[in-house]
């Protein structure tokens, strides 16, 4: 670990470029509170009665802004295709990619009703980051854990990764987006095209 | 078998046309990527999930979907209760493979619960009245534990994603499993048939949701569905998180059954 940032430093003093910012490392208390807090805000407005639900979705949505890491989620699911896209497909994928998550996860959070939600035992660290596990349970069906990876970003705790037993969001999509490009011909163009038609019909079906 | 010839050269030519080209080695990200990925045979898997999407639309999907408005969910839940108890003696054979005695435990005393309270494992009596929770257990995650490795990622159709460990231990399984020893005659034959045949329609039924929301939302189903899988066993194996419950089967999609996936997180396993 120390040799990781003595050669780090020596990187940095040699002026050069990392391929991702250094993150700042995470106390595994303030990600549990973090996640306490975001997690009771969420478990509210779901359960809301006097919210319609757009008005659900809405809360959710607003929820969801603030507690994820939108940029580097982004950039991590985008891998190495960041680097080949121009700035200009750069910000329209940062765009694209924040609406897309956000219709995606409020509009099938707004189905839980009636969720409750407890912290598990375990939280594991890593170098960067700590993954909080909880336990989400809803009427008439099984317990599911629910790993909320939280990451310092500029001084504050916020959401980078979600793990459903097992299975990471951000794993999964960077595969799924990979795979786009790739059978586009290599071109970024090609995934924001098809990120583009989805949003689309996304809002047609809201 | 007239046929076979003529398959096993089909097979050959696709086999030949179905292999990815490894990236330059000029290109290390690509290549970690391709490592990754661990789909040496991806054309011949994307063939061959062009042919399950095919049959699945015509077939299993509108089967599923009238299993599901045909039959109450009481009913449901029996099947899927009786099919996991006829699991049982796998999953204890595997659980001991495993040398976890107190899953096997667990196991045993379900299977007795089960098949005489539970009404032939009808009704999960032992989870309900005894608080004793159904686990997944196979041959394939026995391999693993063993230390074999996955293999090269398969994509079959009907059966769903796999790899050669995890085909293996189904195969495993399947003949290590007293009902494939127990009995003879017509009737046993039927029961046989009627058995493999709920499985489908059971475990069908049980992806419906995820495996709808992950086409309506996926960009590439394909490799959404190849990166959750892997991932999904690797926990499976770990003995990680929610146990899956015991209806689950050792590979394709049949590991979603039961497991309620959370939204925005596109999974097979349900």
């Amino acid at each position: 670990m120390a040799s990781i940032r003595r050669r780090t430093a020596m990187l940095a003093g040699l002026g050069l470029a990392l391929p991702q910012p250094a993150l700042a490392q995470m106390d595994a208390t303030r990600a549990v509170n973090f996640i306490q807090t975001t997690g009771n805000a969420l478990v509210e407005a779901l359960n809301s009665t006097t919210l319609n639900a757009a008005q659900r979705r809405e809360r959710v949505a607003n929820i969801l802004r603030q507690a994820v890491d939108m940029e580097g989620t982004g950039r991590f699911i985008l891998g190495r295709w960041w680097r080949v896209a121009s700035p200009a497909e750069q910000q329209e994928y940062l765009r694209l990619f924040e609406e897309t998550l956000i219709r995606n996860l409020a509009a099938r959070l707004g189905e839980y009703q009636g969720v409750r939600f407890s912290l598990g035992r375990s939280q594991q660290r890593t170098e960067e980051d700590v993954l909080v596990t909880t336990v989400v349970e809803r009427p008439g069906t099984p317990p599911i854990n629910l790993d909320w990876r939280v990451a310092d970003v500029n001084g504050q705790p916020r959401v980078v990764d979600l793990v459903a037993e097992g299975t990471s969001l951000r794993l999964t999509q960077r595969s799924e987006y990979s795979a786009v490009v790739q059978r586009g011909g290599n071109q970024v163009s090609a995934l924001l095209t098809a990120m583009r038609a989805q949003l689309q019909q996304m809002q047609a079906r809201q | 078998m007239r046929f076979g010839p003529l398959l096993a050269t089909a097979l050959i030519v696709i086999g030949l046309a179905g292999c990815a080209t490894r990236p330059p080695a000029s290109d290390p990200e690509a290549v970690a990527e391709y490592d990754a990925n661990n789909d040496p045979l991806e054309p011949l898997n994307r063939g061959l999930y062009d042919v399950n999407t095919a049959i699945d639309t015509v077939l299993l999907r509108p089967a599923a979907v009238v299993y599901r408005a045909a039959v109450p969910p009481p009913v449901r839940q029996g099947v899927r209760n009786a099919l996991g108890n006829l699991r049982a003696p796998t999953i204890l054979m595997n659980d001991i493979l495993q040398g976890d005695m107190d899953r096997a435990g667990r196991t045993a005393a379900r299977f007795l619960i089960n098949s005489t309270l539970g009404i032939g494992g009808l009704v999960d009596v032992a989870a309900w009245k005894f608080g004793i929770r159904g686990h997944g257990e196979d041959f394939g995650q026995t391999l693993a534990r063993w230390g074999v490795g996955e293999g090269p990622y398969l994509f079959l159709p009907v059966l769903g994603p796999s790899n050669p460990r995890d085909l293996l231990g189904a195969g495993v399984d399947v003949v290590a499993s007293p009902w494939f020893w127990l009995g003879q005659g017509e009737v046993v034959e039927m029961l046989r048939w009627v058995r493999t045949g709920m499985t489908v329609l059971d475990t069908r039924e049980g992806v419906l949701d995820t495996l709808d929301t992950l086409y309506a939302t996926s960009l590439d189903p394909y490799s959404t569905l190849r990166s959750a899988y892997r991932q999904r066993r690797e926990a499976e194996i770990r003995n990680a998180g929610q146990t899956a419950p015991d209806a689950a089967t050792g590979t394709g999609f049949g590991v979603g059954v039961g497991v309620t996936v959370p939204p925005g997180t596109t999974l097979p396993a349900r």
